[in-house]
């Protein structure tokens, strides 16, 4: 890295350290940014701290916020004895978009996943329980993606809350809609006929 | 350029920017290698779950000479290991088994023994549902291919025959010391029984043996200490190993 100035070196190094950010895309950013008019630059930096001060986890469903409770837990309008499970915040928009959803959320921030160290008690569950426990649920729908990671995690979930007497469901796995059946797998074809349903 | 196509087992995933994934492969033909598979991440996904962990598949690889990345064209599922990963007893063996053979075999090296075993492992897992024994199998002959598996009945300090006596080892071992030869850091002691099972690993089929019989007292013990011997040779922490301990 000795072809670049100490600071700008310093620049690139940390841009790497971002998810999907390679030495290329970092070099592109910073020259960018160097080029960029210094307020912009400056805008970027406030909100990079703003966001970093601001933003924590809603105590009850681990969402990002700069509230607490979130605004879907403080939504009196929302059914909160119905609350879907998910991976990481960023599932929660994905859900929302949808704008069919009015119950709550729980993220867990991970999904079991042993090679990465993930096992059930990195999992953030805690205050789910709690909320279970209150006898504040009706419904979990775990929304944990169709991958071994969140299939695993969907089971181990149900295994520890349906004993607690509510409903759990798991979101409908199988073909992604405008795909064709003729090019699905054994896994997905089978999953797909597993969540068939009454016409 | 040539495509290569051949057998593999996918042995772990991850994301390589906003749409494409790297997997990490045992092959049939190519040994262990590293692809990146384009558009991966995409729900329509032309790699459909054939990337899923220890998905057994046809592959498409094209050969980069001296890369040490290569390239995924297509894949198909062989025999999938989805649904029984479902049990988190069984995805961690499974990822563990990913672990070990990740880090144990050298990239680009065929071994077709390796492969087999790996394989079989994963459809006794699914098979019968126990874990003990397979990962037992599993410990032994990895140990054994890679010329590391310590002697079972004999000191590896003074090559004392082991006999009825006491064998002990301890973290960071890579073999077992007789009573006389044991230290404060060789604390865990393995039975006779345990030893013994030896010969069955070397002389049965995996399969043969879970049909033929319950699992015997001491199976635990010899898995766990050939992971030691395992851990100790590739000088670094296994990530598995601690969840696996707190499963099996
Ligand atoms: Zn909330
Ligand atoms: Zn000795």
């Amino acid at each position: 890295m000795k072809d670049y100035a100490e600071p700008l070196a310093r620049l690139i190094e940390e841009l790497k350290q971002l998810p999907g950010i390679g030495q290329k895309s970092a070099q592109r950013i910073a020259f960018h940014l160097e080029r960029a008019p210094r307020e912009d630059v400056e805008r970027l930096a406030r909100s990079l701290l703003d966001a970093k001060d601001k933003i924590r986890l809603c105590s009850l469903c681990n969402n990002f916020t700069d509230t607490d409770p979130c605004r879907f837990c403080a939504d009196s309008s929302r059914d909160h004895q119905l609350v879907c499970v998910v991976e990481t915040p960023y599932n929660v928009v994905t859900v929302e978009k949808t704008r069919e959803f009015h119950g709550v959320y729980h993220v867990l921030h991970g999904a079991l996943a042993p090679l990465q160290g993930i096992g059930p008690e990195q999992l953030k569950l805690q205050n789910l329980m709690e909320r279970v426990k209150r006898g504040e649920v009706r419904e979990l729908i775990i929304a944990t993606s169709p991958t071994v990671e969140g299939e695993a995690t969907a089971v181990y979930l149900s295994k520890l809350f349906k004993p607690l007497g509510l409903r759990v469901t798991r979101i409908a796995m199988g073909l992604p809609v405008g795909s064709e059946i003729e090019f699905a797998d054994e896994v997905t074809m089978s999953k797909a006929l597993e969540g068939r349903r009454e016409m | 350029m040539p495509v290569v196509e051949t057998e593999a087992v996918v042995l772990r995933t991850h994301r390589l920017g906003e749409t494409d994934k790297i997997a990490s492969l045992l092959t049939r033909s190519l040994g262990r290698c590293r692809v990146a598979a384009s558009g991966a991440q995409r729900t329509r996904s032309r790699f459909g779950s054939a990337l899923e962990p220890l998905s057994y598949i046809r592959a498409w690889v094209f050969e980069r000479e001296n890369r040490d990345l290569q390239r995924l064209n297509s894949a198909e599922v062989i025999e999938s290991f989805f649904s029984i990963q479902r049990d988190y007893r069984i995805q961690v063996a499974t990822q563990y088994l990913a672990e070990v053979t990740e880090s144990f075999l050298p990239e680009r090296e065929v071994n077709e023994r390796a492969f087999r075993l790996l394989l079989a492992v994963l459809r006794a897992l699914k098979s019968s549902g126990e874990v003990t024994r397979p990962l037992l199998y599993f410990n032994y002959w990895m140990l054994r291919l890679g010329g590391f598996l310590p002697h079972l009945n004999q000191c590896g300090r003074c090559g004392t025959s082991l006999g009825e006596a006491g064998a002990f080892y301890g973290q960071g071992s890579d073999g077992l010391y007789c009573a006389e030869c044991r230290r404060p850091a060789t604390p865990v002691e393995i039975s006779r029984q345990a030893r013994a099972m030896g010969e069955t690993l070397r002389g049965s089929r995996l399969e043969d043996w879970l049909r033929r019989q319950e699992a015997p007292a001491g199976a635990k013990q010899l898995r766990l200490f050939l992971e030691e011997v395992i851990q100790t040779h590739l000088e670094r922490k296994l990530v598995t190993r601690a969840l696996l301990a707190e499963e099996i």
